[in-house]
């Protein structure tokens, strides 16, 4: 048992390190959920548009057009007049959008011919791309409200002119957005295990060849496994550390954030994840047992960090590929780690069924490549070449 | 007690382009320490004074030869020898963010003492080698000399018959050496077995009972001070030294 001396030297020692702890217990498990969780929410609301929010809009010229501020009023806008310059205005980004009633509205309208109509908006303005979109949904829907009463005044079926009908059908079960916020979830908890772990991982190899400290320490009467085994559970207790403090940050950042407008179905609830933390929970071996192996591999901790800096891309790169690639066979992809627990993470937010043999296979896939690793690592002590 | 018989050590050029160049850093080394003498190991620097004492270790194996330590063979029994060893590398190697208690205790527990046994050894060796005034700051700023001193105390927590110090004066002001000098002649006074390596002649002749000199990766002669004297018919350790190494004085 003189591997838990080891693991409680190296956490000890460890947390004695302001860099390990601040991306164990820091970087990795609040401000990254901040920064790319927060942001992705942020930028998804603004896309989203609410039709039963009040909005105000500012009209130039509003009494020419009594029926339309009525309209607008009953869809929950609410009419202002324009300031005297709406251009500079808006491009000055004191309000979003001008809806000016041109000259000639109300004639064109009487008679029968298009009513011109003004919206001054700011393309590079997210606020005001996202209103000029809701205000133009109503004016279209008005529109078509003119054109029924129009045809039929003149007699004519106003069906003549839908030659088409188009019906768009979302069967997904989440949104676009939805799918996104789902993969984010796996997304952050393999990011911060790797940072929880990564310097722990690499002050107990390399750097222990680096300050010299590794020639005593083999040449006491302990098993170079027992010293292996040491340094993974101390890189392990600080990646389930992360691990568990990240999926409270995120539990805590959904609270503040709510998700109802992204089209639902998504669930980021204390049973969720925790029911993520356990399928996730084999990973946090495995990523540890890279951890070590790959700097046990190295000369240095400058070494070390570049090729894991290299190996971070690795975490990322399920997040990435299933942007892109639509795994159909995923009982082929249950065994390899990070991809399964990429897609049984996904699965559990979307609120599928999980069959319990994806679960087995993950599992059992992980764990083994997690022995095969620390068994490399363990190689890697007793040759010669760990000294030199 | 150590006895090496014709140890013989290569390895793969560092840096090299070519495959298997290899660097013969031991070719022939073989010599005794016996319990109770300090024994030197002298040698310029690059002669393999660090590989020999790498391979009595246990931590690079023999190609070739073989070595006991209190009998337990080195490319075998490698847990044996290491319980009966003590070995200091020459960097003390301790860790900067634990105090020298810490440094000390995690060896003692690493080496299967008890919590209790484990203290009382520490307590032990801080007083034996008068760390008192720093046992329990943290190691980062510590002196040379402050750090020598804790590696030796690692290097005895669990009380090795043997004890091998590579370098161990290297960067310590006189009084420092001289402390040393005084632990180390009582160690083998107490019967223990302590092999000393240095590239440094006052050392080795103010402290040494037998000089076992190694010049290219062989150990050119080995004997007591006198003997050498007298063998190589230099008055001086120095002179012997170099005519020892196959220079002329």
């Amino acid at each position: 048992m003189r591997f838990l001396v080891v693991m409680f030297k190296e956490i000890l020692d460890n947390l004695r390190d302001q860099q390990t702890v601040f991306y164990a217990l820091l970087f990795g498990p609040v401000l990254i959920p901040l920064i790319i969780g927060g942001s992705i929410i942020v930028s998804l609301k603004q896309l989203s548009i609410d039709f039963d929010e009040v909005t105000t809009l500012a009209v130039e010229n509003a009494e020419s057009a009594p029926n339309l501020m009525e309209f607008l009023y009953s869809n929950n806008i609410d009419v202002e007049s324009a300031p005297d310059d709406p251009i500079s205005a808006v491009r000055a980004g004191d309000i979003p959008l001008v809806l000016k009633i041109m000259p000639g509205f109300a004639e064109a309208l009487r008679a029968g011919k298009p009513a011109p109509l003004t919206l001054f908006e700011n393309e590079g303005d997210k606020k005001s791309t996202k209103q000029a979109r809701k205000i133009t949904a109503l004016l279209q829907s008005y529109g078509r409200t003119i054109n029924a009463l129009r045809s039929q005044h003149r007699g004519i079926d106003s069906n003549v002119f839908e030659s088409l009908e188009i019906n768009r059908e979302d069967v997904s079960r989440d949104g676009a957005g939805g799918q996104l916020l789902a993969s984010l979830l796996p997304f952050l908890l393999i990011v911060s295990m790797v940072m929880g772990g990564f310097y722990l991982a690499v002050d107990t190899t390399a750097g222990e060849r680096e300050r010299q400290s590794l020639e005593p320490l083999l040449s006491l009467p302990v098993k170079r496994r027992e010293l292996v085994l040491g340094k993974f559970g101390a890189t392990l207790c600080f990646v389930t550390l992360s691990c568990i403090l990240t999926s409270i940050s995120i539990f805590i950042m959904f609270r503040f954030f709510p998700i109802e407008l992204l089209g639902g179905g998504l669930n980021f609830d204390a049973a969720t994840l925790f029911k993520a933390f356990l399928v996730a929970s084999p990973l946090i071996a495995f990523i540890s047992a890279v951890l070590i192996t790959v700097s046990a591999f190295t000369r240095s901790s400058k070494e070390a960090q570049t090729y894991l800096g290299i190996l971070m891309v690795i975490p990322m790169a399920p997040f990435f590929i299933l942007q892109f690639v639509n795994i159909r066979n995923v009982l082929h992809s249950m065994p390899i780690p990070m991809l399964s627990q990429y897609q049984l993470l996904e699965k559990i937010v979307i609120g599928d069924i999980i069959p319990p043999l994806y679960v087995a296979l993950s599992v059992t896939g992980t764990l083994i490549c997690t022995v095969i690793l620390l068994a490399l690592a363990i190689r890697l002590y007793t040759r010669d070449r760990i000294l030199m | 007690m150590i006895e090496a018989k014709q140890l013989k050590k290569s390895f793969a050029k560092p840096g090299s382009s070519k495959k298997h160049e290899m660097v013969l850093a031991v070719r022939d080394v073989s010599f005794s320490a016996a319990d109770g003498q300090v024994t030197g190991l002298l040698g310029p620097n690059g002669a393999g004074k660090s590989t020999t004492l790498r391979m009595l270790a246990t931590l690079v194996k023999p190609d070739d030869g073989s070595a006991h330590i209190d009998g337990f063979d080195v490319s075998g029994d490698v847990l044996s020898v290491r319980q009966q060893l003590g070995f200091m590398p020459h960097n003390a190697g301790i860790y900067p963010r634990l105090t020298a208690h810490e440094n000390i205790s995690y060896y003692a527990k690493l080496c299967g003492l008890s919590r209790n046994e484990s203290n009382k050894r520490v307590d032990e060796l801080i007083e034996q080698l008068t760390m008192q005034s720093f046992a329990n700051r943290r190691a980062a700023g510590f002196s040379q000399g402050q750090r020598t001193k804790v590696a030796l105390a690692r290097a005895l927590v669990h009380r090795p018959q043997t004890l091998m110090l590579d370098e161990p004066t290297n960067g310590l002001d006189v009084m420092a050496t001289r402390g040393l000098r005084d632990i180390i002649r009582e160690l083998a006074k107490q019967g223990h077995c302590v092999l000393f390596s240095s590239h440094i002649m006052q050392e080795v002749s103010a402290l040494c009972d037998h000089i076992a000199i190694i010049s290219d990766g062989h150990i050119a002669i080995a004997d007591s001070l006198e003997g050498i004297k007298h063998q190589t018919g230099e008055d001086d350790l120095e002179d012997a030294f170099v005519r020892a190494i196959g220079e002329t004085p």
